[in-house]
């Protein structure tokens, strides 16, 4: 074999500039040697290494990935990678749902004192990378299988019994003058109302998808005064996540509760919530949970029993169909940023096209921005008019908030929240 | 004597056009509760009946969702441009709907009008729609109100009737049209063409008085409340064209590519300087239904609305042009 057919992987490193950078200086200047394979990237802390990154590296066509910082208990500034540590249990499980190949991204703790550790693992990992082969499985085609989908039901449109009430009620708030505006739904979706005399408008039917507290953060209807919004008991869990994050205060609201059974959407076949439990006024008898006479197929463990392959193959058949309208954002209300990062252009830190690669990182960081925040009401899914299951990537990362820190967001109001919050004991199995 | 196809001839016949290396595009079932216009890799995949209408349009595949213009390479101070000119493939575009093929002139005239746009034009040139009349329409359809209807020929190269039992009369429209059904027919006496139409539902010439008489009224602020602000509308729509150019890959170059863009987000209008001429949905709304029921037709002689309904039936929160339109001329509640 000729040497310009020997595979030299490329492995990109971002590493701390405390530790595992000065680890790696020590191995320069005391002479170990170890393969020239590796791209090393300087950032402050393993904290500031944004998730991004580890996307952009093997875009830009590395073969693998290490990120590495400081040992738990010598981060520079304190705790910057005992956070890290969680982001990256989180982000190792969305990876893997998209059908990363979880062999090629490495994460290691590397004091400035252990230049021969340094030597070591990347040692190792162009070893390993080189056995495993250029990264060719990365957004690639594959045999994308199909997940097992039920037909949609037969669903028929009826008025539900608390509509006469819920007009009544809406029409007291905004006569009296409790509320300056209704968010509720009309006819043909939501409807905004600021009169009383309009409240025949405000519908209650099991047609009623829309979470409507979406539109608190819109600055329409700030502009309007306080607001009543009408809730099932899936869209108030967003209430609780927007309070804990600042974006609302709840006594500045008029929460109207629906009792639920479902809005005829896949979203609610697995749903048990049936009434809200922190509304001002509740409307509709509560029922208990039901189980559909036969469970739809579970989507999930049909993706995870695929290989990574099939699960990237998956997600690129997906994702080709992406046309970047935004409605999965813009219909979330959790998505709140006044300015999205893909919509940042100084400099582009998401490659805007809707291109496979485009698709594939605006996804991620769509996901995971929504990491142990998304409460699983569904709507990015609905919303989507190119039918991505863009449900299935906060399921997973909901799965992993619950499975790693018992989190279920916009549950309990005074659990502490996932990010942003760090753990002596969170796992890190996955550090070398 | 009309000339009719049998739909398992069709089937045999675009499994040949597929076979000799054209692009066929139709109408298939991506999931249980989705059906797409898509690139078709066997005739088995194309859906011919038992729906109203795909989700998207015909428009992509005459401009497309991302397209390179041309790539580069950046190295040192040297920049070097790589143009791309092959041959577009011949393409054909089968079972569109009246109302995605009539979309075609309309665009046509955009991308050949101050700027002769080489890109659409190639692709365009290269393809031939061959549409598949309307045997059922739903309330979120209105061609009628626009001016066209289930069966209308405009911007179709061959019409497909349903005349029952699984056959089609087949008109050819044009010449392009022809050359793909000769000999391809047989002759037929008695031909019933099922279609059928959607009621008229508003004026259009209510809507463009309207929206070129109530710039500032407190209608648009009102209405555009439940607008969530995405661009589902513009880029499911047959006739919305606007687009932007962007840098795709590192920076060290890669390629100019240009990307469907929507008046409703708020980065269409953001200037460099902060300020932003269309600073809410409102205003976003109205320029929507302005460059639609107005300042094309100013320009073009005809409205930029095929009356499809896509925009409304796929807004997450049921908006769309339909919603628009009907607010602002109820024809029902005022003829009865």
């Amino acid at each position: 074999m000729s040497e310009a057919n020997v595979f030299e992987p490329k492995i990109v490193a971002y590493v701390c500039n405390w530790c595992t950078y000065l680890g790696a200086d020590l191995a320069g200047t005391t002479r170990l040697e170890y393969p020239p394979n590796v791209r090393i990237i300087r950032l402050p802390c393993t904290g500031r290494i944004d998730f991004n990154l580890i996307i952009k590296g093997f875009e830009i066509g590395a073969d693998a990935v290490l990120v590495s910082g400081c040992h738990p208990g010598d981060c520079h500034y304190t705790a910057g990678n005992y956070h890290a540590r969680r982001r990256w249990i989180l982000f190792r499980e969305l990876l893997d749902v998209l059908g990363f190949d979880l062999r090629r991204i490495h994460f290691t703790w590397i004091s400035a004192a252990e230049g021969k550790k340094w030597q070591q693992v990347i040692t190792e990992i162009t070893e390993e990378t080189r056995k495993l082969g250029p990264y060719t499985d990365l957004y690639a085609n594959g045999s994308a299988k199909n997940l097992p989908a039920a037909a949609p039901a037969p669903f028929k449109t009826k008025t539900l019994a608390p509509e006469p009430e819920l007009r009544e009620h809406c029409h007291k708030l905004l006569a009296e003058g409790t509320v300056k505006v209704v968010i509720g739904y009309g006819e043909r979706g939501p409807a905004v109302v600021t009169r009383a005399e309009d409240t025949g408008r405000l519908v209650w039917t099991n047609r009623c998808c829309s979470n409507l507290t979406t539109y608190l953060k819109r600055k329409e209807i700030k502009a309007l005064g306080k607001p009543a919004v009408v809730v099932k008991p899936c869209d108030e869990k967003s209430l609780v996540v927007l309070e804990k994050e600042s974006q609302i205060e709840r006594k500045d609201i008029h929460v109207i509760g629906m009792a639920c059974e479902g809005v005829g959407e896949p979203k609610c076949t697995f749903c048990t919530a049936r009434t809200p439990r922190f509304a001002d006024k509740t409307f509709g008898e509560p029922t208990g949970p039901e189980t559909p006479a036969s469970p739809p197929p579970n989507r999930f463990a049909a993706l995870m029993a695929m290989t990574p392959r099939e699960r990237m193959a998956f997600w690129a058949t997906q994702f080709d169909r992406c046309v970047k309208c935004y409605a999965c954002r813009q219909v979330c209300p959790l998505c709140y940023c006044e300015r999205c990062i893909v919509d940042k252009n100084r400099p582009i830190a998401i490659d805007p096209a809707p291109s496979r690669k485009g698709n594939f990182a605006w996804q991620i960081a769509r996901a995971f921005h929504l990491a142990a925040r998304c409460v699983g009401c569904g709507e990015c899914s609905r919303a989507c008019p190119a039918g991505i299951d863009l449900a299935l990537l906060n399921i997973a990362l909901h799965k992993a908030a619950q499975d790693n820190f018992g989190y279920d967001a916009g549950v309990d109001p005074a659990a502490e929240a996932v990010l942003g919050a760090y753990s002596l004991q969170d796992k890190e199995d996955f550090i070398g | 004597m009309s000339e009719v196809i049998s739909q398992a001839a069709l089937r045999t016949l675009t499994a040949e056009w597929i076979a000799a290396g054209k692009q066929v595009a139709g109408p298939t079932r991506v999931k249980p509760d989705l059906i797409l216009y898509s690139q078709l890799h066997s005739a088995d995949a194309l859906l011919l009946e038992g729906f109203v209408r795909p989700s998207n349009s015909i428009k992509e595949f005459v401009f497309p969702k991302q397209e390179k213009l041309y790539g580069y390479r950046i190295q040192g101070n040297s920049v070097e441009l790589v143009e791309d000119d092959a041959p577009f493939p011949e393409q054909i575009v089968i079972a569109a709907r009246p109302c995605d093929a009539a979309a075609l002139p309309i665009l046509d005239k955009v991308f050949n009008w101050d700027f002769v746009d080489e890109f659409y034009n190639r692709r365009r040139a290269a393809t031939t729609v061959i549409t598949l009349a309307c045997n059922i329409a739903d309330e979120t359809c209105f061609c009628t109100s626009v001016g066209l209807g289930p069966v209308s020929e405009r911007g179709s190269d061959v019409m497909l009737f349903d005349i029952g039992e699984h056959n089609y009369e087949v008109y050819c429209v044009t010449e392009k049209g022809r050359a793909l059904f000769s000999g391809k027919t047989e002759k037929s006496g008695q031909t019933v063409r099922a279609t059928a139409a959607p009621e008229k539902k508003f004026n259009p010439e209510t809507i463009r008085s309207f929206v070129t008489e109530h710039f500032e009224d407190p209608f648009w602020q009102e209405h555009a409340l439940t607008c969530v602000g995405c661009g589902t509308c513009a880029f499911t729509c047959p006739t919305c064209h606007c687009f932007d150019i962007v840098d795709a890959g590192p920076a060290a170059g890669n390629a100019r590519v240009r990307t469907w863009d929507s008046c409703q987000f708020p980065i269409f209008t953001a200037h460099a300087s902060g300020h932003n001429p269309r600073p809410g949905q409102a205003s976003r709304q109205r320029q929507r239904m302005l460059h639609k029921f107005a300042i094309y037709p100013e320009k073009f002689g005809e409205i930029l609305c095929t009356g499809c309904g896509n925009c409304t039936r796929n807004c997450p929160e049921g908006i769309g042009v339909l919603s628009v339109a009907m607010e602002i001329d109820p024809i029902e509640t005022k003829h009865g």
